[in-house]
């Protein structure tokens, strides 16, 4: 709680999300990345039993199988389409990013799946998050070269 | 004694079912999903009604899918009673055979408590009034089957179980040294809120001795019932989960005849 959790792909604002998940574990199995972990007692009472993604180990890839098999609704069953997904927020270390220390680099622009949009460059070939497009998946922070990751997504 | 057979069969296979669902699910099969909060069979959801509730009081809302997928558990309740908790439920099984492990060894519990229903009634209304005013389903907190299947999940998928697995260690220990069978007589939310869904036509034990059914009183039935009741009494609801043991206990004294049997 003191550290919001990333949700799957579809989840309502964190707020309504915990009040709804029934902690049932389904979009952890329909999941064929195995991106969606089930949070433990250890993370504390609200979010025992929730998913969560931890985008360094396995990013989201947007399949959007688990919105629809969401029994209480907790995530939005009727979100399809992956450009629509909001499910966290990608910021640039600017300290820390190769490209933007000058060393060239384009691995989080090269894999977002909201290829050219979410991510952009810059004239001067550096990394531009657009939070307008950005759905939070995570994979740019997956692929930084960087350790620890110097793109980051935070939840919503 | 083909109800405990039926009964242990029916157990097997329901640990079975949350055993193989993660394992096919791993595999992209998907025909069969969920835990025991909330069950997918091949596109019918099944809800656990207590988990169901818990999310309309927590959201103050009802969204029909959710709903809908309460009503085939209601209705098992409300036909059979509480035979989730008897038949299926992964808890009971593991408290039964814990049970069966510590009369073996003639283990002495602390405390004797004799059967009594108002704590558990107590306890889920706490739990739901909590869910009320917190916002989340604070009961699945200690929702023993729900814990158990999502953890068996969760172990398949990411090789280790949560914290909350502990709980099952707590319960199996207090059923063995404090209290006989504690949780699903005394505490378990989940079957307390099953039990609310029962009217008179509800499956029951019935007791009942006339010129056909004649009862020697050998207290069988009595020393079959793990919760302590005793189906000669009548009045044993809501405790009495339909498990179906002391029926057993009389057809082997007596095939025919006897004066206990499951009535609707």
């Amino acid at each position: 709680m003191s550290k919001k959790l990333l949700r799957p792909p579809g989840a309502l604002k964190e707020i309504d999300f915990i009040s709804r998940c029934m902690r049932c574990g389904k979009c952890a199995q329909v999941c064929p990345y195995r991106s969606i972990k089930v949070a433990s007692l250890m993370d504390g009472l609200t979010d025992m039993g929730t998913p969560f993604i931890k985008a360094r180990d396995i990013p989201c890839y947007l399949c959007m199988k688990c919105p629809p098999v969401c029994p209480s609704g907790a995530l939005d069953r009727a979100l399809k389409k992956k450009q629509d997904v909001r499910m966290g927020i990608a910021s640039i270390n600017k300290k820390e990013c190769l490209a933007w220390q000058g060393t060239l680099c384009r691995s989080c622009y090269q894999s977002c799946p909201i290829f050219d949009e979410a991510i952009k460059m810059d004239n001067e070939l550096r990394p531009v998050v657009d939070e307008k497009k950005c759905v939070g998946c995570g994979i740019c922070e997956n692929v930084c070269p960087v350790e620890p990751a110097a793109i980051i997504v935070k939840s919503r | 004694m083909k109800i405990k057979v039926f009964r242990r069969i029916t157990q097997i296979l329901t640990i079975l079912l949350i055993v193989t669902i993660p394992i096919l699910n791993r595999k992209g099969i998907t025909i069969l999903m969920g835990s025991l909060y909330s069950l997918a069979i091949d596109g019918v959801w099944m809800t656990d009604p207590l988990s169901g509730f818990q999310v309309i009081l927590s959201t103050l809302s009802a969204d029909s899918v959710l709903l809908i997928s309460m009503t085939i558990p209601i209705l098992l309740a409300l036909i059979f009673g509480r035979v989730f908790c008897s038949w299926m439920c992964p808890q009971n099984t593991l408290s039964e055979l814990f049970d069966y492990v510590s009369n073996r060894f003639s283990v002495r519990r602390l405390i004797d408590l004799s059967p009594w229903a108002a704590p558990r009634y107590i306890i889920m209304a706490a739990f739901l009034l909590l869910t009320l005013i917190l916002g989340f389903p604070v009961a699945n907190l200690i929702s023993a089957p729900g814990i158990i299947s999502v953890q068996i999940s969760k172990y398949v998928y990411e090789g280790t179980v949560g914290l909350e697995m502990g709980l099952i260690g707590v319960i199996v220990l207090s059923e063995i040294f404090l209290v006989r069978r504690v949780w699903c007589n005394y505490i378990c939310p989940v079957g307390s809120f099953l039990g609310l869904f029962r009217f008179n036509k509800t499956m029951k034990v019935l007791y009942k001795e006339d010129a056909e059914h004649v009862c020697g009183k050998c207290l069988e039935c009595v020393k079959a019932c793990q919760l302590g009741l005793n189906p000669m009494e009548g009045r044993i609801y809501p405790l009495c989960y339909n498990c179906g043991d002391c029926i057993a206990a009389c057809e082997r004294i007596k095939d025919r005849g006897k004066p206990l049997l499951f009535k609707f």
